[in-house]
C-alpha cells in the first residue's frame, strides 16, 4: 500500500508544481512546460495504478501511450501558436496578448 | 521494513520534484528546459522502477527529443542572455499558489479517503509485457490507437497551418 | 570472467585502432603513436574557461557524454550470453540512449557562451533529431523479423540469412544514420573544422576535450557494435568463438566508416536535412512495409 501511496504522492506534488507554473508564468513556452509537468504527473499515476492495482489490464499502458501522444501534440501545436504570435506581435508574453480578446 | 522499490521510488520522485521545481525558479531558458527534461527522465526512471519497462524507455527517448526542441524554441522567443540577466516572468503569484495548493489538497484528500483494495504482487515479465501490450494495441484498443495516429496527423496539419506566415494581400 | 576481461581489452585496443583511423581519415597516413601523443598533450594542456560560461553545463556536458555512451555499451551483447543488462526493450533503448548524445552536444555548445559553439550545438540538434527518426524506424523492421526486442533474439533471428541481405535498405539507412549520430565526416557538421573552427568543442580544452574525444571514439565503436548486432549477424560465424567474431566485424565496420568519410566531401547542412526528411524517412517506412511483406510470404 505504501508503494502506491508514494507514487501517488509524487504525482500529486508534480501536478501541484505544474499547475502553479501554468497559472503563474507569463510566457507561452513556460506555460506549456507547466502543462507538460501536469501530464507527466498524470502518467505517473496511471502507471502506478497499472502496477499496483490492475497488472493484467493493459488498456492502462495504452492510455499512457495516448497521454504521450497528447504531450507531443501539445508541443507541436503550442510551438506553432508561439511562432505565429512571435511573427505578428514580436513577443510571446501573455500579458501583452490582450488584443486577442476581440 | 523499507524495500528497495520504495527507496528507489522516493529517491527518483524527489529528483523529479526537485527538477520540476527548478523549471520555474531559474532565469535561464535553456536551464529551465533541461531541468524539465531531467524531471521527465526521472519520471521515466519511476516507470522503470514500477516495472513498466517499455513505457519507461519510451518516455526517456521521447522526452530527450521533445525537451531539446523546447530549449531551442525558448531560445528563439525569449532572448535568453545566457542565464545572466535576472528577470521576473510571473504574474498572479498569490492566486496561482493558492489554487495549486487547494487543488493538491483536494486530490490528496481524495487519495487518502479512497479504499484502494488489494495490492497486486505478481506482474508479467518484460518480454510478456511487450507481447501483451502489442496484443492490446492490435485487438481491443486498435481503434483508440488509430485515433491517436490520426490525431497526430491532424495536429501536424494544424501546426503547419498555424505557423505559416500569412501574406497580407491588400498591401 | 576471463572472457569479460578479454573483451574489455579487445575493445580498448579497438578504441586505439579507431583513434589511429581517425587520424588517418584526416592525414592519409597511419600514425601509430598519434593517439598517445594527443592523449598526453590534452592531459597537460592549460584549461581555459570562456568568459561568462554556464558553469553547470560546462562541467556536466563532457561527463554526461561519456555516461550516455557507457549506458549504451551496457545493453549491447558482446558475445553469446555476454551482456551486462539484458533489457527486454534493448532495441528501443539503443535509440533512447543515443538521443542523449544530442542533448550533451547541445549543452556543450550552449555552455561556452560563444557563437561557434552555439551554432554547432543547434546544428547537432537538427541533425540528430532527423537521424534518430530513421534509426527507430529501421530498428522496427529488425524487431519485426525477430519478433522480440531482446538484442540476443535479434541476432538469433539472423541464423538463416543476415539482415544486411534480408533488408539492405534498412542497413544502408542505419549505417548512414550511425555515421550522422557519431558526427563522422561527411556528416561532421556540429564540429566542422573548416566552417565552425571546431564547433561544439571549439572552446573546450584539456581534460574536458579529452573526455569528449574519448567519448566520441567509444561512440563510434558502440555504433559499430550496434550495426554488427542488428545487421551482420553478431556472434554468428564459423570456427572462431562468438566474441571474436563480434570484435572483428566491429573493427571492419568502424574502418569502413572512416573509409567513407575520407573520400566523400562534407554535406551542406540544408542538403543533409532535405535529403534525409524527403528521401530517408519515406525509404525507412517503405522498408518496414517491405519487410512486413517478406515476413508474411
Amino acid at each position: 500500500m505504501e508503494l502506491l501511496l508514494t507514487a501517488l504522492a509524487i504525482g500529486l506534488v508534480l501536478f501541484g508544481i505544474g499547475l502553479y507554473g501554468a497559472l503563474s508564468q507569463t510566457n507561452l513556452v513556460m506555460i506549456m512546460m507547466g502543462i507538460e509537468l501536469m501530464l507527466g504527473a498524470a502518467m505517473i499515476n496511471l502507471v502506478a495504478f497499472w502496477r499496483y492495482l490492475h497488472p493484467e489490464s493493459f488498456s492502462i499502458q495504452m492510455f499512457v501511450l495516448v497521454a504521450m501522444t497528447v504531450m507531443a501534440l501539445e508541443g507541436a501545436v503550442g510551438f506553432a501558436i508561439a511562432t505565429q504570435r512571435f511573427r505578428t506581435s514580436g513577443t510571446v508574453e501573455m500579458e501583452e496578448s490582450a488584443d486577442l480578446k476581440g | 521494513m523499507i524495500s528497495i522499490q520504495l527507496l528507489l521510488l522516493i529517491v527518483l520522485g524527489l529528483v523529479a520534484i526537485w527538477f520540476g521545481w527548478r523549471v520555474f525558479m531559474t532565469s535561464s531558458m535553456v536551464r529551465s528546459a533541461l531541468s524539465l527534461m531531467a524531471s521527465m527522465i526521472a519520471i521515466g526512471g519511476l516507470f522503470l522502477v514500477m516495472e513498466a519497462e517499455f513505457l519507461g524507455v519510451l518516455q526517456i527517448m521521447m522526452m530527450g527529443t521533445e525537451m531539446s526542441i523546447m530549449a531551442i524554441f525558448m531560445m528563439m522567443y525569449m532572448m535568453d542572455p545566457g542565464g545572466l540577466g535576472e528577470m521576473d516572468m510571473s504574474h498572479q503569484k498569490n492566486l496561482s499558489i493558492t489554487g495549486a495548493v487547494i487543488i493538491s489538497l483536494l486530490i490528496g484528500g481524495a487519495t487518502l479517503i479512497i479504499d484502494w483494495g488489494p495490492i497486486a504482487v505478481n506482474i508479467p515479465g518484460p518480454h510478456e509485457q511487450n507481447r501483451l501490450l502489442g496484443l492490446e494495441i492490435l485487438e481491443r484498443s486498435m481503434m483508440i490507437f488509430e485515433t491517436a495516429g490520426f490525431t497526430i496527423l491532424t495536429g501536424m496539419i494544424a501546426a503547419i497551418a498555424v505557423a505559416l506566415s500569412v501574406k497580407n494581400k491588400r498591401n | 570472467m576471463i572472457i569479460g576481461i578479454l573483451i574489455t581489452l579487445f575493445f580498448l585496443a579497438g578504441i586505439y585502432f579507431v583513434a589511429v583511423l581517425e587520424r588517418w581519415s584526416l592525414s592519409g597516413t597511419m600514425q601509430w603513436s598519434s593517439p598517445v601523443r594527443s592523449l598526453l598533450r590534452l592531459f597537460i594542456q592549460e584549461e581555459i574557461k570562456p568568459r561568462k560560461h554556464d558553469s553547470i553545463f560546462f562541467e556536466a556536458a563532457p561527463v554526461f557524454f561519456i555516461a550516455v555512451i557507457l549506458l549504451t555499451i551496457s545493453i549491447l551483447p558482446f558475445g553469446e550470453g555476454l551482456v551486462l543488462i539484458d533489457l527486454g526493450t534493448g532495441a528501443l533503448f539503443i535509440n533512447a540512449a543515443l538521443v542523449y548524445v544530442m542533448v550533451c552536444l547541445l549543452m556543450a555548445g550552449w555552455s561556452v557562451n560563444g557563437v561557434y559553439g552555439m551554432i554547432g550545438g543547434w546544428r547537432a540538434l537538427a541533425q540528430l533529431i532527423a537521424y534518430s527518426m530513421t534509426v527507430v524506424m529501421v530498428l522496427t523492421a529488425t524487431v519485426m523479423r525477430a519478433e522480440s526486442m531482446f538484442l540476443p533474439d535479434i541476432i538469433e533471428s539472423q541464423q538463416s540469412l543476415w539482415n544486411i541481405l534480408y533488408q539492405p535498405i534498412g542497413f544502408i539507412l542505419f549505417y548512414l544514420s550511425a555515421m550522422a549520430i557519431a558526427f563522422l565526416p561527411p556528416f561532421d557538421l556540429p564540429t566542422a573544422e573548416s566552417e565552425l573552427a571546431g564547433g561544439v568543442w571549439a572552446d573546450f580544452t584539456g581534460i574536458r576535450k579529452l573526455l569528449f574525444r574519448l567519448g566520441r571514439l567509444a561512440l563510434i565503436l558502440t555504433l559499430s557494435v550496434a550495426v554488427v548486432v542488428l545487421y551482420m549477424g553478431g556472434w554468428l560465424g564459423p570456427w572462431l568463438p562468438g566474441y571474436v567474431w563480434i570484435f572483428l566485424k566491429t573493427l571492419l565496420v568502424a574502418a569502413s566508416f572512416f573509409a567513407v568519410g575520407r573520400f566523400v566531401p562534407r554535406i551542406r547542412q540544408d542538403h543533409l536535412l532535405e535529403y534525409h526528411w524527403k528521401f530517408g524517412i519515406p525509404l525507412a517506412l517503405f522498408n518496414i512495409f517491405l519487410v512486413g511483406g517478406l515476413l508474411i510470404i
